[in-house]
């Protein structure tokens, strides 16, 4: 307390309307006479929406189409008579799936920071969660319960090789997640000639998975792809700098739509005919163009933005091209535009629904499908779509939370 | 002497090192490469052309499509050629796209500028409006729309509002104008461009003396006094002299035994889903731009202007958002475009866009010539967008920036 000279009274308190909850709510929501008629608008609005929208969820909605729908949602007709040919191989999926579960332990062990603990542990729990589902055991047997509730011990088990063996080094646990796709895609397609690798055709293939494995594949070749090209296009060299501006701006002008039909009439023919089709490939590789076509742009914006000192100063300190542009330029211009490639992480992982053009039956197609082919169920609909939002809602908002901490992590905006 | 002798023989840079020749050499072959694939594809593409019969050419354009088209705004029949079909596709997704636009540029602005409300309540409202939008697929929303329209009344028992709104799961009527005499509406329409080209001058007249002089010469008013003058007086003159005026406000009204409804714009349901859900989805979007725009002028500037006396709608309007559409333009363009492309998927909700008008037609046309046609479209509407977004950037630019 600082001595007060003699005579000057106790300083006031600030009047209760500036401090505390009071304080607050006429900061925040009364400020002026325009505000206060907002906040009550507004207000009503907030509660006549969630007054209907909780009466909505609760009473009137009938959940039942989902739990009718149940296991289609995640893998399509791939657990179907039809695809397997006599045999069961819904254990494939099942072992897929503990693979990632391994990796995302990996992950975490490599990292070890909150945020993979949670994502691996998140995973692996809604994975095993789903082993006690009501579902009788003709439709979900004890073999399949047992490989759901092995996705809790995968977690620490890649933990474990990450920190206690020599496979804990970045590349090395890429390489690993590299192999495990790979490794995924045989499983559920199958290899000729192994007794318990029946192939399945790609038809077959649908639900989340389908959507999670073209995002996934998509994802990880376009953001090479579109340095490639962003690179191509600021590059010197006419004929290069031609190339490349003409495949980013035919890309992005036209609708993915259309290039995926494209893909099914078109592409086919410019193959020979003995060369073999595979109409999920070919439309993989168009939605991996379409957003490399994007991420070009993106990645072309960051490296302007970048001062050209910087590669000045990395030519001056003797570094040669290649190794200015991959150690100095490029690291920055992507951490510059992170946001924009998370958000067509985001756009591709959403635009993977469009596999319905191609006859897939990605987990909206089969949705769309099955109310299609059940009409007592039409009146549902809305809840089938509203519950396909959440599920997409989930990822993608993951997606861009994952992205602020990577951004915060950089530091972005602090440098 | 040695040293001297080592430079007199110095032959330059190998070959094989020089930057030149190595970038042009690859360059080269890059240029080679590509055009050897492009070889490749077309002698298979014509040697299945040939094996299999597959008709090319674009002389099926003349002929008669025969196929009828769900929606149309231009007169249609069966027995228009392929060409006229698709220019109809070409129309069906110009007016999804230029309506869209616009709608959702409205709602973009409203909900970006709300997200910066001081109002709690309202930011938090525009928040969760974007974070949902934004990251639900545009396919998912635009089923759950079409459904809920699928769920309306029938035609019959439709909602009305004030005797003159229709909503059912047909659709949605509302009155419009429409002309009397299509000639005497066509003057009309030219007097009006005229009108608003006049209005325009005036506007920027008096906004040169109130920069010249300081003092308040009211352009806006001025300019829309003086075209809503023009237009007004042509519309006399012209009533007059033809006896009845150029255009009237059609009003939809039911009727006959199914009720159906007539007079009016009708958005049958498959393009209202489409407009609806295009214009959700894309004002998620702009707002995110029109939020990071406005924040992205420096705070001093807002500060200012409070100083200066100027109202906080005042601050926003003349020295926030001017500022702000510099940058917010070059990614709203590229929202329209976006918008435009993803009206391609009209045919998953039943609207006769370009993108479904053409796959119809590769059943009975060559399939090559059509998606040639249809990549040419699409990618002459992009470029529309970017010449008008250019333009209208070149305006806005800092002067000598």
């Amino acid at each position: 307390m600082a001595a007060q000279p003699a005579g000057t009274p106790e300083p006031l308190l600030p009047p209760r309307t500036e401090v505390g909850f009071i304080g607050w709510l006429h900061a925040n929501l009364f400020s002026s006479w325009f505000n206060s008629i907002l906040t009550l608008a507004s207000g009503a609005i907030l509660v006549l929406v969630l007054w209907f929208g909780i009466q909505w969820v609760f009473l009137i909605a009938e959940w039942s189409v989902i739990s009718e729908l149940g296991g289609r949602f995640l893998l399509g007709r791939y657990n179907t008579e039809a695809a397997c040919d006599g045999q069961n191989c819904f254990w494939r999926p099942q072992a897929a799936l503990i693979m990632v579960s391994v990796l995302m332990g990996a992950a975490w062990g490599l990292q070890s920071n909150r945020v993979a603990r949670t994502l691996a542990w998140l995973v692996a729990g809604v994975a095993a969660a789903f082993a006690f589902l009501p579902y009788d055991f003709q439709t979900m047997g004890l073999d399949v319960r047992v490989l759901l509730l092995l996705n809790l011990p995968a977690v620490p088990l890649g933990w474990a090789l990450a920190r206690y063996t020599p496979m804990g080094t970045g590349a090395r646990i890429t390489m690993l997640g590299v192999a495990i796709f790979f490794l995924t895609l045989v499983l559920l397609r199958g290899l000729p000639g192994i007794p318990f690798l029946q192939p399945v055709s790609v038809v077959y293939w649908g639900g989340l998975s389908l959507n999670l494995i073209l995002a996934v594949g998509g994802i990880t070749l376009s953001l090479p792809i579109g340095v490639s090209l962003a690179l191509g296009r600021r590059s010197n060299l006419p004929i290069v700098k031609v190339l490349c501006v003409f495949f980013i701006e035919v890309f992005r002008g036209v609708p993915l739509i259309t290039l995926l039909f494209m893909s099914q009439t078109l592409v086919p023919l410019a193959f020979p005919e003995d060369m073999p089709q595979n109409s999920l490939f070919r439309a993989a590789v168009v939605i991996t163009l379409f957003s490399s076509a994007y991420m070009a742009e993106n990645i072309r914006g960051g490296l302007q933005a970048l001062h050209p000192g910087q590669a000045e100063a990395a030519r001056a300190l003797g570094l040669p091209g290649w190794q200015t542009t991959l150690l100095i330029s490029l690291p920055q211009a992507i951490r510059n535009v992170i946001p924009a490639i998370v958000g067509q992480f985001i756009g591709l992982f959403k635009d993977t629904s469009l596999v319905y053009i191609i006859g897939m039956l990605d987990v909206v197609a089969i949705g769309r499908s099955f109310i299609q082919s059940n009409p007592e169920f039409l009146p549902n609909a809305r809840e089938l779509f509203v519950f396909l939002a959440i599920v997409f809602w989930i990822f993608t908002y993951g997606m861009s939370y994952v992205s602020g901490k990577v951004e915060e992590h950089l530091g972005v905006g602090q440098r | 002497m040695v040293s001297s002798s080592r430079i007199l023989t110095y032959q330059g840079i190998p070959v094989w090192r020089h930057v030149q020749v190595i970038q042009w050499a690859a360059q080269i072959l890059s240029g080679i490469v590509v055009v050897a694939l492009v070889v490749w594809f077309f002698t298979n593409m014509a040697s299945a052309i040939q094996a299999r019969e597959i008709p090319t050419g674009f002389s099926f354009l003349s002929r008669e499509y025969q196929t009828p088209i769900g929606e149309h705004f231009l007169p249609y029949e069966s027995s228009d050629t392929f060409l006229y079909a698709l220019f109809v596709g070409i129309t069906n997704t110009a007016i999804v796209a230029v309506a869209g636009v616009f709608l959702a540029t409205a709602l973009g602005i409203f909900i970006g500028v709300s997200r910066l409300s001081t109002n709690w309540i309202v930011a938090k409202l525009a928040m969760v409006y974007i974070e949902f939008f934004r990251n639900v697929p545009l396919l998912v929303q635009l089923f759950f729309w079409f459904y809920i329209i699928l769920e309306l009344p029938g035609v019959r028992e439709s909602i009305v509002i004030a005797d003159a709104f229709f909503l059912s799961n047909r659709g949605f009527s509302m009155p419009w104008p429409k002309p009397t005499d299509y000639s005497i509406a066509l003057i009309w329409l030219v007097l009006a461009v005229v009108a608003i080209v006049a209005g325009a001058l005036v506007y920027r007249w008096r906004n040169r003396m109130e920069e010249r002089t300081g003092e308040s010469s009211y352009p806006l008013i001025y300019g829309s006094v003086v075209a809503v003058a023009i237009g007004a007086a042509a519309w006399l003159v012209l009533s007059f002299a033809s006896g009845n005026s150029p255009f009237f406000l059609s009003i939809p009204e039911p009727q006959g035994r199914f009720g159906n409804i007539v007079g009016g714009f009708t958005a049958r349901a498959g393009l209202l889903v489409l407009l609806i859900g295009l214009v959700m989805y894309t004002a998620s979007f702009i707002a995110e731009i029109v939020r990071a725009g406005i924040q992205s002028v420096g705070r001093g500037q807002t500060e200012a202007a409070r100083a200066l006396g100027l109202s906080p709608m005042n601050t926003l309007r003349s020295i926030t958002f001017p500022q702000a559409l510099r940058v917010i333009i070059p990614p709203l363009i590229s929202q329209f475009l976006n918008l435009t492309k993803n009206s391609s998927l009209g045919g998953a909700v039943a609207y006769s866009d370009l993108t479904n008008i053409a796959v119809t037609m590769t059943q009975t046309a060559p399939a090559v010539s059509i998606f040639m046609l249809i990549m040419a479209s699409y990618l002459a509407m992009s470029l529309t967008w970017s010449v008008i977004g250019n333009l209208y950037n070149r305006q806005i630019r800092f002067v000598g920036g």
